[in-house]
């Protein structure tokens, strides 16, 4: 029964994918671009083909690895049953409060100094994420509308911070912190092209050392998630918190640990963006990041393993729309991708009425069952 | 006799997974009281929701008045003089009476407005026409279930129908409520000539105001004739298709074992802030079950949130295996030795999004061997306990990693019981564990009951089912209206006794409500 | 310091500002409460506005005159409400997913689309024609402010009373009403629900493409990418603050325009970008003090 779902899913999955692959080649049709030769330039650009395609395959882990930190700090807020819209703010305080605190600790060493960097933006994205968890939690208040205004809020407060109280002292910056020292910053991972040995053509990605860190908080989360009695009893807190209750489980709780968490890994990931690529705290650091992740956990149910896989699919769509340059906005990916959603919301109750209309006819069938 | 007012020709109704009604023949005539009995699930609102249009059925054909229906809708039904009072009322609770008797054709004046004024003469010339006494600008969610019910019925006949539709009206009735609603009726048959069907499971009731009676079990009509010509035994095998239900159990007087629950002066609060339990006392022993009889809604609900922790009391005290449980944590009171079978599965008793495993784990997932070190999740295990839990408890279902919103009834309530007693516990408390579960179902869960019993466990079971609380219990009590009215010894009492005191009447009362009924069946 | 703080937020230019700013959230939550009312709240306001201010803008510009722009508006957003009742009504999809994903798909789509019109970032500024602007009624002069304010706003305001009306005068009202509470009440009486959703899911499209056009065409003279700044969610809060009564619904909204309009003028005290936060906070607290009330009426209400 339910490995036949799962096929069901899988199979409705795909094909609302490539609907909405359809629907984006109009779309580029539709403003004037070649959708051939979009979609080419997008498979080149995620690093499958083409002359750059070892940055590029660079950029598209790196990119997936984003999309995995955000949709299961999705993912595990969600099924602990409260949905955080609010990563984009918890992403922020993070990225600040690691960032200014690496600036304290100039000439420290990294070994002490790093560890206490991610306490800090662990700390910031977690505390954060309890505002709007608590008030929840007791007072019922919607944590999609709160987390929404709190994300303005952190937006706004870190980009006063990095204009006007912490601003860097260094010229030709408007907006940013201190630079940080580079003993503590991630190391790029450097791809050269097997062809050409030449050092000019020796191109950087995205992909920085911090994917080390990423990898073990998402084995972390992954194994949380699906192999903890805590996973275990946030998942059952999630799905019916009566129930939770009536068994015994502090589901109230629970929805605060599940935001906590989720909380710290955005926090987390406001540090390696920040550490890894900008080398000090930007305040634009981040075009919607967080959003990215949620619509692939959404689209994925919140299930950590589909989250992981489905993250590198739009990683690459995303890294090759990114280099698709001005021809064609990047946006055209989120629209893919909300496009899948409403396909995949819209499918259970397509399906359910077929179910409906079938039993009409074939009464047969239903009544070996019933 | 004249000709029949409804017609069901070969009516059957098919949901995705069960089939509701089968091959269905049956002729209701004019100026008739027919009432409709089977047990839960056997069908009766089905046919009714298509008789009032909510439903399309599958096959077959519903002729009214002589006319056929061809579309199936509210609408159309309303328009035929059919008017249906449901079980849940179709009232909006935050609009007043005046405007839920003209909801959908309500007054107007320039065509737009709404014309309260309008409205509330309608509601006053209704009150006069009918003597059902209702204040037009009360707001329905002040009004307590009888009054409602009378909304329901006056908004009905505010659309001018003449064949009535009662869903189980007197499930939430008090029996001095019960007798006013058959007056109403008896009146309205006989005045206005109009045709009631009236859907309920309380034999009694069937005697005292029908003049036919339809039996259905499982979707199927077994049979309709006249009420004079048969009695209650026999309907209640027409009903069960057995002619003894479930045999009795042997057993001896439990021995005057410790306390295992004591409760004393409990005061609980619904959820509308009204004090349902109003001063509840008594002591649950070890190796006894305990009965608690009473119609529902007299705050049963209540007391046993209250005992198993989920609902906090406004005063009183609680104890379990001498530990104070007074406002303790559900979890906490499990931890005194307590587990609990709630009333209602659906929302409380399972999580209907997780599978057969997860549900029958749950609440033991911290304990071995299904943890290691209470953290890690050891899931083979899980599985492996899960399949052997539902091969003893006899599940239904493809697998144990079916999702158990899928399971029907009595599967559902299987998965509650086999997790609650398994968790084993000196004390149970056991809610309504056999509503809506077919009688296999419900016999192999009286029998893990006894069982229970047996190995000296306390068991308080709260049903509205008087077969089911006079085969399992050793003591019962009765409730009513949120105190306990008596006390019997169930091998002794005859049942008669005991429903009077659910009813809160008096030996008298009870004789003067039957013989009315008996009267007035004669009458009509 | 305090006293000329006071008379610096106290001028008739924070209350004009307070009705320009508050508009967009009024209109935006009138529409927000047609579907709360009808029981499927949509918080994917955001969305259909910032479509309707993208399509006001260009209409605008393309035609030259504001009404087609603002009637353009009018009907993207009622198509917006038909695709949302679609999926809620029709295929019962969660209402809340379908509305945070279609705040994302609307602000990507607008962006795509603006980006592949003009190849431009940021905002529309045609190279040739302009964008015709809903006309001001020019109020005459306080101290040295002119008073100028949007048609909308009066009109806003007599929407407002119009919805009251609507929803507590009219059998239209209370079968939207009933729909949401207890469907199958109105079911029963031979009126169907889902029609009722339908509307109330249209009316939604129908204001919030009004607001989204006041938004490009009136309270700024052009089209921003993602230009709402989250004020469709600023109108949900509103309409959960106001129990979804449309003259408490535009109290709140009120209430926010004056915090927003009092942080644009403390900017000379304060960092602009600081009291950019103050309206998002605002909101919070409001949520916050209607949460603290239920729990406190109901404490009282169990001793």
């Amino acid at each position: 029964m339910k490995s036949k779902e799962r096929i069901q899913y899988l199979l409705s999955l795909g094909v609302s994918i490539l609907i909405a692959l359809a629907i984006g080649a109009l779309l580029m049709l539709v403003s004037g671009h070649d959708p051939v030769q979009g979609y080419r330039s997008l498979i080149e650009g995620a690093g499958f083909i083409g002359p750059r395609k070892a940055q590029a395959i660079g950029n598209t882990l790196y990119k997936s690895a984003q999309l995995i930190i955000t949709g299961l700090a999705t993912a595990v807020a969600s099924s602990a049953g409260v949905f955080n819209v609010g990563g984009e703010g918890q992403m922020y305080l993070g990225a600040l409060g690691s960032c200014y605190l690496a600036t304290l600790l100039v000439g420290v060493s990294p070994w002490i100094a790093m560890p206490l960097c991610f306490l800090a933006a662990v700390l910031c994205g977690s505390v954060y994420a309890f505002i709007p968890a608590v008030m929840k939690v007791k007072l019922n208040i919607n944590e999609v509308i709160s987390t929404i205004m709190l994300n303005s809020v952190a937006i706004f407060f870190c980009a006063y911070m990095a204009k006007g109280p912490l601003k860097t002292t260094e010229r030709g910056i408007t907006a940013g912190t201190q630079r940080i020292s580079s003993v503590f910053q991630f190391d790029r991972i450097i791809f050269s092209n097997s062809d050409v040995l030449s050092e000019r053509l020796r191109m950087k990605s995205n992909l920085t050392t911090s994917v080390i860190w990423i990898a073990l908080i998402t084995l972390l989360i992954w194994y949380l998630m699906s192999h903890t009695t805590l996973g275990y009893r946030m998942n059952l807190s999630g799905q019916n918190s009566r129930f939770a209750r009536f068994i015994g489980i502090r589901a109230d709780w629970l929805g605060i640990v599940g935001m906590l968490i989720s909380g710290a890994m955005c926090g987390a990931l406001g540090m390696f963006e920040n550490f890894a690529l900008h080398s000090r705290f930007n305040p634009e650091f981040s075009n919607e990041i967080y959003f990215d992740g949620m619509l692939v956990a959404m689209i994925m149910r919140y299930r950590p393993l589909g989250i992981i896989l489905m993250s590198f699919f739009f990683g690459a769509l995303k890294t090759g729309a990114v280099s698709m340059q001005q021809d064609i906005p990047s946006e055209l990916i989120l629209i893919v991708q909300s496009v899948v959603i409403f396909l995949m919301a819209a499918q259970e109750g397509i399906v359910a009425r077929l179910r409906v209309k079938h039993a009409r006819k074939h009464p047969s069938i239903a009544k070996e069952v019933g | 006799m004249s000709e029949p007012i409804v017609s069901f020709h070969h009516v059957s109704m098919q949901f995705p997974d069960v089939l509701a009604n089968d091959d269905i023949s049956l002729d209701i005539y004019p100026g008739e009281v027919f009432a409709l009995i089977g047990e839960n699930g056997a069908g009766k609102s089905t046919l009714m929701n298509i008789l009032f249009g909510m439903n399309k059925p599958t096959d077959g054909s519903v002729v009214v008045k002589g006319e056929e229906i061809r579309s199936f809708s509210t609408r159309e039904a309303i328009a035929r003089g059919i008017g249906m009072v449901h079980q849940h009322f179709m009232l909006v609770p935050s609009f007043t009476v005046a405007q839920n008797i003209v909801l959908g054709c309500e007054p107007r004046v320039n065509g737009f407005a709404y014309s309260f004024s309008a409205a509330r003469k309608t509601v006053l010339d209704l009150v006069s026409e009918y003597g059902l006494q209702v204040d037009p600008d009360a707001q329905v969610e002040d009004l307590g279930v009888g009054l409602q019910q009378r909304v329901e019925i006056l908004k009905t006949l505010h659309r001018g129908a003449d064949i009535l539709i009662l869903d189980e009206p007197t499930a939430v009735l008090t029996p001095q409520e019960t007798d006013e609603l058959f007056a109403v009726i008896r009146r309205i048959v006989r005045e206005k000539n109009m045709t009631v069907i009236i859907i309920t499971h309380k034999l009694y009731e069937v005697m005292a105001i029908s003049d036919r009676v339809g039996v259905m079990r499982q979707g199927r009509l077994v049979g309709a004739c006249r009420t004079s010509e048969v009695n209650e035994h026999l309907l209640a095998s027409m009903m069960v298709g057995k002619e003894v239900l479930l045999e009795p159990f042997s057993r001896e007087k439990p021995a005057d074992a410790a306390p295992a629950v004591t409760v004393s002066d409990l005061f609980v609060r619904d959820d509308r802030g009204l004090m349902s339990v109003n001063g509840i006392s008594f002591t649950l022993r070890y190796g006894e079950i305990l009965g608690v009889a009473g119609v529902e809604g007299n705050g049963q609900r209540e007391l046993v949130e209250a005992l198993t922790g989920l609902r906090k009391p406004v005063r009183g005290e609680i104890t379990v295996n001498e530990q104070r449980a007074t406002r303790a944590s559900p979890g906490r009171i499990r931890s005194f030795g307590l587990s609990h079978v709630p009333e209602d599965r659906m929302t409380t008793g399972v999580s209907r999004d997780a599978t057969i495993t997860e549900n029958l784990v749950a609440g033991k997932e911290g304990r071995k061997p299904f943890s290691f070190l209470g953290l890690h999740l050891r899931k083979g295990k899980m599985k492996q306990y899960a399949r052997s839990v539902f091969d003893l408890f006899d599940i239904r279902a493809a697998g144990v990693n079916t999702r158990v919103g899928t399971l029907s009834g009595g599967n559902m309530q299987k998965v509650v019981v086999a997790r609650e007693f398994s968790f084993d516990t000196p004390v149970l408390i056991i809610s309504q564990p056999t509503r809506g579960v077919d009688v296999g179902a419900m016999d192999f869960i009286h029998r893990q009951m006894m069982n229970k019993r047996g190995e000296g466990c306390a068991i308080l079971l709260v049903s509205a089912d008087l077969d089911e609380l006079f085969r399992l219990s050793d003591r019962m009590v009765t409730i009513y209206e949120g105190r306990l009215t008596g006390e019997f010894d169930p091998a002794v009492t005859p049942r008669e006794e005991v429903g009077r005191s659910m009813m809160g009447l008096t030996g008298e009362d009870r004789t003067r409500f039957e013989k009315t009924a008996a009267a007035d069946t004669r009458d009509t | 310091m305090a006293g000329d703080m006071f008379h610096l937020v106290f001028t008739p230019g924070t209350f004009l500002n307070m009705f320009n700013s508050a508009t967009v959230v009024i209109l935006a939550g009138l529409g927000c409460l047609l579907t709360d009312q009808a029981g499927m709240m949509n918080i994917g306001l955001d969305g259909i506005m910032v479509s309707g201010a993208f399509t006001a803008a260009i209409v605008s510009w393309l035609s030259g005159s504001w009404i087609v722009g603002l009637l353009c508006a009018v009907c993207v957003g009622m198509l917006f409400g038909l695709f949302y009742g679609l999926m809620v009504i029709r295929w019962k999809s969660d209402e809340f997913i379908i509305g945070v994903a279609f705040n994302i798909f609307a602000v990507a789509l607008t962006t795509f689309l603006l980006r592949s019109i003009d190849g431009q970032k940021g905002s529309f500024h045609p190279a040739t024609g302009f964008v015709d602007r809903i006309p001001a009624l020019h109020l005459g002069v306080i101290g040295d402010t002119p008073i100028n304010i949007s048609i909308m706003v009066p009109l806003a305001i007599v929407l407002v009373i119009l919805c009251q009306i609507l929803m507590y005068r009219t059998p239209f009202g209370f079968w939207l009403h009933a729909s949401g509470e207890h469907a199958d009440a109105l079911r029963s009486v031979g009126r169907s629900p889902d029609m009722m959703k339908y509307l109330g899911s249209l009316g939604c499209g129908l204001f919030c493409g009004l607001s989204g056009a006041y938004l490009s065409l009136g309270y700024l003279s052009t089209f921003q990418e993602n230009m709402t700044d989250a004020k469709g969610f600023v109108a949900v809060a509103c309409v959960i603050f106001g129990r979804s009564n449309p003259v408490l619904v535009f109290l709140a909204a009120l209430l926010f325009g004056f915090i927003d309009a009092a942080a644009t003028r403390l900017q000379d005290y304060l960092n602009p970008t600081l009291t950019a936060t103050f309206p998002y906070i605002g909101t919070v607290l409001m949520m916050l003090v209607i949460a603290l009330a239920r729990v406190i009426r109901k404490k009282k209400a169990a001793s």
